[in-house]
C-alpha cells in the first residue's frame, strides 16, 4: 500500500507516539495530581514551565533540547554515563523531545479532571480503608476517566503531528528518526505530490477519527451520567 | 474503643483550639456548640482527616495505642474509624450496593455486621440497585451511614449528619440513630448544633465554645443545669429519661415511669419497658403548695427545690426541682417566688402541662387545653 520508506516512516511514528503516551501516562499523571492537589508555591513555578510547549515555537524548545542532548550538553552527558551511547539525532531523543512537547496536552486536561473531584469523597474512602493507592485507582481514576482518554488522545495526536521538534533534534534517518510528518515535507520538497497526498490525508483521516472517538465517547459517558441523574 | 485527646493548636486565621476528651467506650458523645466553635476540627484531628501545624500539640491515643503525637501521625484509613460527613459523600461512580460492597471489601480482619442486617437498620434494602444521584438527601445519608458501619469501624465519628437534610428528612433519620445508639457496641462521638439532635442522642456532652470546652456532662446534667438554661431564656427545657408503663387505650394515652411517679403523654409507639427521654420546657412548668385539686393539668409530680436562679433578661426565675433522680425545671415570676416562700429544700408540686417526647420529635405532645 504504501512505498517501503513511507511505511518504515509510518510505523517509527507509531512506536514513537506509543512510547511517549506510555512515557507521559507515567510521568505526567502523578505530576497531574501533585498540580491539582498541592498547596505548595511550587506549583507557581512547574505550572508554567509544564505549559510552556503550548505557546513557544517548537524550534525554540528544540533548538535548547539539541544543545541539551549535544554529547557535551547536560543530557547528552547524563545518558552516555547511563548508556554509553550518544543521544542526539536517535530515536531515543526523539521520545524524550515529544515527552516535554506534549507534557501540556497530557497533563491539563488530566488536572482539570483531578480538581473536579471532591476532597470529601477522598476523606471519604481514607476512613473507609482505602490508603493512597488504593484511594488513586478506586475513586479517583474513575471519576476522572474523561480526562484520561482526552489527555492520551491529545497526547498520542501531538507525538504524531510533531514536526519542529524532531526536524532540530532528530534529524531526518530512515528507520531511526524519520517519521511521518518528516516525510511528508520530504515528498513535498521533492514535488512528490502525489506521495505527499497519501501521507497528508492519511493522517487528516487519523486525526479525524481519533478526535471523533474522543468526543463520542465523553458524550456516551455524558448521557450515561445524565440518565442516572 | 477508648479514645483519649488532648488538643492545642493554633490556626493562622487565629482561631486557636485547647481542648481535652476522653470518650468512652459505649454511647454517644456529643460535641455541641456554635458553628466556629471547632466541635468539626475536633472530629477531623479524631480521623486524622486534619493535622497541626509546627508548634501545636495533638495527642490522641485509642485503647493506649498512639494515634497521633509528636512524632506519631496514623494515617486516617489504618485508623478504623467511621466517619459520617454532612454531606453522604456516595461514590457518583458506583451504586448504592457498589457504595457498600466498597466498605465491606476493606473491612479486613474487623469485624462488622452482615450486609443484610446493616441494610435492615437503615431501611435501605429498596435501594440497593439505585444510583446515589437518584436518593433523596435523607436516603443518601442513610446510605453513607451504613457504608460506614459495613467498614468494620470500631468507632463512629458524626459531623452533623443532619446538617445536609430537609426537616422532614430529620424527622426520618434519628429513629434510625437512636436505633444505632442502642445496638452498636462502640463510641459514637456526635457533632451538631441541634440541641433537639444532642438532647434526643447524647448520653455525654462536650460544650464547645471558641475552641474551649464550656462545660462537660450528661445530657441530663447539662440540661438541667441552672447556669447553661438561665441564658437559654424563653426555651430553657430540662430533658428526663421515663419508661413505658402501659398504654390506656381508652383515652388514647401512654403511661411513662419516671421513677415511682408516672406521666401521661398522647399513646406513643414504644412497647412497655422502653425508656424513653422527655423534654419538658421550663415555662410550662408551674409549681405549687398542696395538691392541685380540680385541675385539667394531667401531670402533677412531687419534688424538692434544689436550687434557684434568676434568668438573665427577664424578671423571671428559673427553679430547679428534683424528682427522684432526676430534674424538672420551672420558671417562675419573682412575685410568686415571694408569695410561696420558695427556697431550696422546700417540698412542692410540679404541675407539668406540656412534654415533648423526644423520641418522636416530629409529635410535640400537648397534654391538657
Amino acid at each position: 500500500m504504501l512505498p517501503d520508506p513511507d511505511s518504515q516512516a509510518l510505523w517509527l511514528t507509531l512506536q514513537l507516539a506509543l512510547t511517549t503516551t506510555g512515557l507521559l501516562m507515567l510521568v505526567g499523571t502523578p505530576l497531574a495530581w501533585w498540580l491539582a492537589r498541592t498547596k505548595s508555591l511550587g506549583r507557581v513555578i512547574l505550572e508554567p514551565i509544564v505549559a510552556l510547549p503550548v505557546v513557544l515555537p517548537p524550534t525554540v524548545l528544540g533548538f535548547y533540547l539539541l544543545l541539551a542532548m549535544a554529547p557535551n550538553g547536560v543530557l547528552g552527558q547524563w545518558w552516555f554515563s547511563i548508556t554509553g551511547e550518544r543521544l542526539a539525532f536517535t530515536f531515543n531523543a526523539l521520545v524524550i523531545g515529544s515527552i516535554f512537547y506534549s507534557l501540556p496536552f497530557y497533563v491539563q486536561p488530566l488536572q482539570v479532571a483531578f480538581e473536579n473531584i471532591q476532597q470529601g469523597l477522598l476523606d471519604a474512602a481514607a476512613t473507609l480503608g482505602a490508603g493512597p493507592a488504593d484511594r488513586f485507582f478506586s475513586v479517583v481514576v474513575p471519576l476522572s476517566r474523561r480526562g484520561f482518554v482526552t489527555a492520551i488522545c491529545l497526547a498520542f495526536a501531538h507525538t504524531v503531528g510533531e514536526f519542529g521538534i524532531v526536524l532540530m533534534i532528530g534529524g531526518n534517518i530512515p528507520g531511526e528518526t524519520r517519521v511521518l510528518s518528516i516525510a511528508l515535507f520530504d515528498h513535498v520538497e521533492s514535488l512528490q505530490y502525489e506521495a505527499a497526498h497519501r501521507l497528508a490525508l492519511g493522517l487528516l483521516i487519523f486525526s479525524f477519527a481519533l478526535l471523533a472517538l474522543v468526543y463520542g465517547l465523553n458524550r456516551h459517558w455524558q448521557m450515561r451520567l445524565a440518565a442516572r441523574h | 474503643m477508648f479514645i483519649n485527646a488532648a488538643i492545642s493548636l493554633t490556626r493562622p486565621s487565629g482561631f486557636s483550639l485547647e481542648v481535652a476528651m476522653a470518650i468512652k467506650p459505649r454511647g454517644v458523645t456529643a460535641l455541641y456548640g456554635p458553628s466556629g466553635s471547632g466541635k468539626t476540627t475536633v472530629l477531623k484531628l479524631l480521623a486524622g482527616l486534619e493535622d497541626g501545624s509546627r508548634g501545636d500539640q495533638i495527642n490522641i491515643s485509642s485503647d493506649g495505642n498512639i494515634w497521633q503525637d509528636a512524632s506519631h501521625f496514623v494515617p486516617p484509613h489504618k485508623r478504623h474509624v467511621g466517619y459520617v460527613f454532612q454531606q453522604p459523600q456516595l461514590f457518583p461512580h458506583l451504586d448504592v450496593r457498589g457504595n457498600l460492597a466498597y466498605a465491606s471489601k476493606r473491612a479486613g480482619s474487623q469485624p462488622s455486621a452482615p450486609l443484610a442486617q446493616v441494610c435492615d437498620w437503615l431501611g435501605i434494602n429498596h435501594l440497593l440497585t439505585a444510583s446515589p444521584a437518584k436518593l433523596s438527601g435523607g436516603e443518601a445519608q442513610r446510605v453513607a451511614i451504613a457504608r460506614v458501619l459495613l467498614s468494620g469501624a470500631r468507632c463512629l465519628l458524626m459531623d452533623e449528619p443532619l446538617g445536609s437534610v430537609d426537616h422532614a428528612a430529620r424527622l426520618q433519620i434519628l429513629p434510625y440513630l437512636d436505633r444505632l445508639r442502642r445496638l452498636l457496641d462502640i463510641p459514637i462521638v456526635y457533632v451538631s448544633h441541634g440541641l433537639d439532635e444532642i438532647t434526643y442522642l447524647a448520653d455525654e456532652v462536650y460544650m464547645l465554645e471558641q475552641g474551649r470546652i464550656k462545660a462537660f456532662g450528661t445530657v441530663f446534667e447539662l440540661a438541667s443545669s441552672l447556669t447553661l438554661n438561665s441564658q437559654e431564656g424563653d426555651v430553657a427545657a430540662a430533658v428526663v429519661e421515663a419508661r413505658v408503663e402501659h398504654h390506656d387505650q381508652a383515652f388514647g394515652l401512654t403511661c411513662l415511669r419516671l421513677d415511682s411517679q408516672s406521666i401521661y403523654v398522647s399513646r406513643c409507639a414504644q412497647s412497655p419497658g422502653t425508656p424513653i427521654r422527655l423534654r419538658i420546657p421550663a415555662r410550662d412548668v408551674s409549681l405549687a403548695l398542696q395538691v392541685p385539686a380540680q385541675t385539667s393539668i394531667l401531670n402533677v409530680l412531687e419534688g424538692v427545690i434544689s436550687d434557684i436562679e434568676p434568668l438573665s433578661a427577664s424578671p423571671s426565675l428559673l427553679v430547679r426541682v428534683q424528682v427522684g433522680g432526676q430534674y424538672i425545671l420551672s420558671r417562675i415570676t419573682r412575685k410568686s417566688l415571694q408569695q410561696l416562700e420558695l427556697q431550696p429544700g422546700k417540698a412542692v408540686y410540679v404541675q407539668i402541662k406540656t412534654v415533648a417526647l423526644l423520641s418522636d420529635l416530629s409529635q410535640q405532645v400537648a397534654i391538657s387545653p
